[in-house]
């Protein structure tokens, strides 16, 4: 019945989609579901036609002899897309130049990689992803070769999740350099790296990787269905992929993690999960993703286990800190006076003395400083970087101090939030953090402690009902799963046995004996 | 762990808050005003005597696998007499939460928020209830979870440095008012445990009743354990003042201090505490909604919750102050609650073996 008034009342706002002056592509469509003809003028006619050439001026089309048989032939390539040296070396001038009498074009082009068409949609999509196709005269097939050559930049050192010990290498745009990250760290024939097509008009796909003899089926195909399931034009980057695989996109809390590093990527792969790449995009997704794989970080286990669980620790604290300083502050000084010692106390009141608003004023005015700081930080032309740095601490920092306007114990309070929110590594969850810190600050304000614990509960019920592909958001601690209890500390790697049993593998248990 | 579960961690987090956190509201004092210094002994004693019903009551639900505690009433006594009970069962579960509800509301308005207006604290701590009991409960199993181990840690952790201030004498005369007495006021302070009676309802969401049972056997010596030494420590510190004291848990965590420098760490204690009391009332909300679902064959007894959640504000509303709440009002669904349902148990195992059912079941096993 509810559903039924809401529907009523979503029909009745929306309006029907409005009608707009397309023009059709009927017979683009109709053209590219049918197979290459043998007439060599009538492909020609076609390619030409579908790569608007001339008008299109990076598709090449040389024609020429084949001389050892013969016949007239076209290559069609995007220039910009391929290795045009390769092209050369091992297609035309194997072509053109070779005298002797053969059948086959297999047998005269010395390119590795060959494959042959004839659907006319199916190579023009390649030809887009910069294959080189090879129309012969007669022939009812084309030769398609994969001389793709991308430009980008070269691997280089993790610029988002910085170690101090371990592997410093991070994925960049290009897919077929990403993927040897993988591999060169999983020597395995069962890692698999299977592409899906994801959109309709840029084509994009996506790369799943994960190990064919740990990976739940039923998860996999649950996240095949979900991509195939996309009706999109284009989705032309990882991250924007994630917007749309994510359970809950209005959700303050990201359920998917977004990593650039391949070293993190490979030790989710062997433990079962299913990492997703894309071409052009910096980084990975790994699926499914917990609270815990949101707050650790790869140097929790690198470094030695004592050490590694210091900082783990230490950036739980900092989560508290992070989120809770500033509330507390206001709960304190507003509602439980009687908590602080009265020694301090007193510097508390003796510094506030003079500073004409309330503690949450003050407060969300420096916080909002801060954030502006922190964002200007992040966009400013590297040049001119430094004087944020100055401007911040002096102007917003002493300046307001003297003038009165904050007292000096809130800069306290929210540099130690600031700084305590930088160490939370993962992109997402830092800003989650920051953002709640904000409606934390709003329910001290209004009701103290009391507010603050409420709102902290709502947080965890919410939490705990969260949802990363079927995994709940706090397993494998609850709901219990057997896992190697990588969660608040971590064990010595001896003991760590056993996959994360939420994503219910195909081996659970590692290094077996026998 | 099959989806959808409650796993045992879960439930016997859920037992632990929903009936340790008696140890911290008015129970201690209310038993001390009964029997004096032995009001340590009667959570014990108690416990022994409610073990009775909950063992045969857990025997009889054996014969019914995967049933709650409603379909089990009514398969044993019948449609008409097993609805008057089952109806019987959620009325005095809901004045119990009711008047609970404003217990919780009047300590924290008496000790942390005295100018606020006492409906503001309720009415948060209702949506709050309301809000986790629609999440379902094996998520507030899990948040019952998250917290549990901080809560009880810092429990004992204040209950431990209230021995600095106690003397160890005010135990004596170690049979206060006398054996009998003792043994007539455990006999009706039952309802200490009485929410492990309401928790049978939860059986189909465990995997197992086995797996239910035995957590229920942990929690029951744990929180019986848990709320004797508490009294025993309030004993202790406050001597023969624990009378004319409403909730000395607060009063004692209001005197602590650590050390010099840090001398009133109340509210350290009071965060843990509330996140104890929020799970608590999330479960008594879900589960009343449950009872009532199943009472009308309301399917999506979710739906329930709001409705039901502000009923029991207006009902804990009645009460014109926290006296009458703790002295009229909770003393009578303390005295009724525990003994109905301990009979209730008795009788349904009763009628379980006078129908043959332990016997049907033998022999079907014995097949």
């Amino acid at each position: 019945m509810r559903k039924k008034i809401s529907k009523l009342l979503v029909k009745s706002l929306n309006k029907e989609s409005p009608e707009f002056k397309e023009q059709s592509n009927k017979e683009d469509i109709e053209l590219k579901k049918h197979d290459i003809s043998t007439q060599y003028e009538q492909n020609l006619e076609t390619f030409k036609s579908i790569f608007s050439v001339p008008l299109n001026s990076d598709v090449k089309v040389r024609e020429f002899t084949i001389r050892s048989l013969n016949r007239r032939a076209f290559i069609i390539f995007v220039g910009t897309m391929v290795d045009l040296e390769h092209i050369k070396e091992s297609i035309m001038e194997k072509l053109l130049g070779n005298d002797q009498r053969s059948a086959k074009i297999q047998d005269i082009v010395s390119f590795p990689m060959e494959k042959t068409a004839t659907n006319i949609g199916e190579i023009t999509d390649l030809i887009s992803g910069g294959v080189t196709a090879l129309f012969v005269e007669g022939d009812s097939e084309c030769y398609l070769f994969e001389t793709t050559k991308l430009h980008g930049r070269s691997i280089e050192k993790s610029d988002n999740e910085v170690i101090v010990k371990g592997a410093k290498e991070a994925f960049n745009e290009n897919l077929v350099e990403n993927v040897a990250l993988i591999r060169k760290k999983i020597k395995n024939e069962n890692l698999i790296v299977e592409s899906q097509n994801i959109t309709k008009r840029s084509k994009n796909s996506v790369f799943l990787v994960y190990e064919k003899d740990l990976v739940n089926d039923e998860l996999l195909q649950m996240i095949k269905d979900k991509l195939a399931a996309l009706n999109t034009d284009k989705i032309l980057d990882l991250s924007m992929l994630e917007q749309y695989l994510e359970e809950r996109p209005r959700s303050l809390f990201p359920t998917i993690l977004y990593t650039e590093r391949p070293d993190r990527a490979a030790s989710f792969i062997e433990e079962g999960h299913i990492v997703l790449l894309m071409s052009n995009s910096p980084s990975c997704l790994v699926l499914p993703t917990t609270f815990w794989a949101m707050m650790h970080s790869p140097e929790d286990h690198y470094l030695r286990t004592p050490y590694g669980n210091f900082i783990r620790l230490l950036r739980f604290f900092a989560l508290f800190v992070a989120i809770f300083s500033s509330p507390f502050y206001i709960a304190i000084t507003n509602y439980h006076v009687g908590m602080i010692p009265p020694d301090l106390l007193m510097a508390i009141a003796g510094s506030r003395e003079r500073v004409p608003f309330p503690s949450i004023v003050e407060i969300l005015m420096m916080e909002t400083g801060f954030e502006l700081i922190r964002e200007a930080g992040l966009r400013v032309p590297s040049p001119i970087g430094p004087t944020i740095g100055i401007v911040g601490a002096l102007i917003l920092g002493q300046a307001a101090v003297q003038a009165n306007i904050i007292s000096p114990i809130v800069i306290i309070v929210i540099a130690l939030s600031g700084l305590s929110s930088f160490i939370i590594i993962d992109g997402s969850m830092n800003f989650a953090i920051r953002l709640t810190r904000f409606l934390f600050v709003f329910s001290a304000g209004f009701f103290g402690i009391y507010g603050v614990m409420a709102l902290f509960t709502i947080g965890l019920f919410y939490l705990v009902s969260l949802k990363s592909f079927g995994v709940p958001y706090f397993a494998p601690m609850t709901p219990h799963f057997t896992s190697s209890k990588d969660l608040l500390v971590r064990q010595i790697p001896l003991k760590e046995k056993f996959r994360p049993g939420y994503v219910k593998p195909k081996d659970m248990v590692k290094q077996r004996k026998g | 762990m099959e989806s959808g579960k409650l796993g045992k961690r879960e439930y016997m987090s859920i037992a632990i808050l929903m009936i340790g956190a008696k140890a911290t509201d008015s129970n201690p004092a209310l038993l001390y005003s009964k029997v004096q210094n032995a009001a340590w002994m009667v959570p014990l004693l108690s416990a022994v005597i409610f073990f009775v019903g909950l063992f045969l009551l857990l025997k009889t639900m054996d014969l019914f696998q995967g049933k709650n505690l409603f379909s089990v009433i009514q398969q044993l006594l019948g449609r008409y007499i097993g609805f008057f009970l089952c109806l019987v069962i959620f009325l005095i579960s809901s004045f119990g939460i009711s008047f609970d509800s404003r217990t919780y509301t009047n300590i924290i308005r008496s000790f942390y928020f005295t100018t606020t207006p006492n409906l503001i604290i309720y009415a948060v701590l209702m949506v709050l209830g309301a809000y986790g009991a629609k999440k379902g409960i094996q998520n507030i199993g899990s948040v019952g979870y998250l917290v549990v181990f901080y809560v009880v840690l810092s429990l004992f952790f204040a209950l431990i440095i209230s021995t600095q201030d106690s003397t160890l004498q005010a135990i004596f005369p170690i049979w206060g008012p006398g054996k009998l007495e003792i043994l007539k006021q455990s006999s009706l302070k039952i309802t200490l445990y009485a929410e492990f009676f309401l928790l049978t309802m939860l059986i189909p969401n465990m995997t197992s009743i086995k797996e239910f049972r035995k957590s229920t056997w942990y929690a029951f010596a744990f929180v019986s354990f848990q709320i004797s030494i508490a009294i025993l420590i309030f004993i202790c510190m406050f001597d023969t003042s624990l009378k004319g004291i409403g909730y000395p848990f607060h009063t004692s965590i209001g005197f602590l201090s650590l050390g010099l420098y840090l001398p009133n760490v109340e509210i350290l204690f009071f965060v843990l505490w509330i996140l104890a009391i929020f799970v608590r009332f999330a479960a008594f909300i879900y589960l009343n909604a449950l009872m009532f679902g199943h009472l009308f064959k309301i399917n999506d007894h979710k739906f329930l919750i709001p409705a039901l959640t502000t009923i029991y504000l207006l009902i804990g509303s009645i009460p014109e102050n926290a006296i009458e709440v703790s002295l009229v009002f909770k003393q009578a669904i303390t005295n009724i609650s525990g003994p109905t349902f301990f009979v209730i148990s008795l009788l349904l195992w009763f009628v379980a073996l006078v129908k043959g059912e332990f016997k049907h079941a033998k022999n079907r096993n014995g097949m």
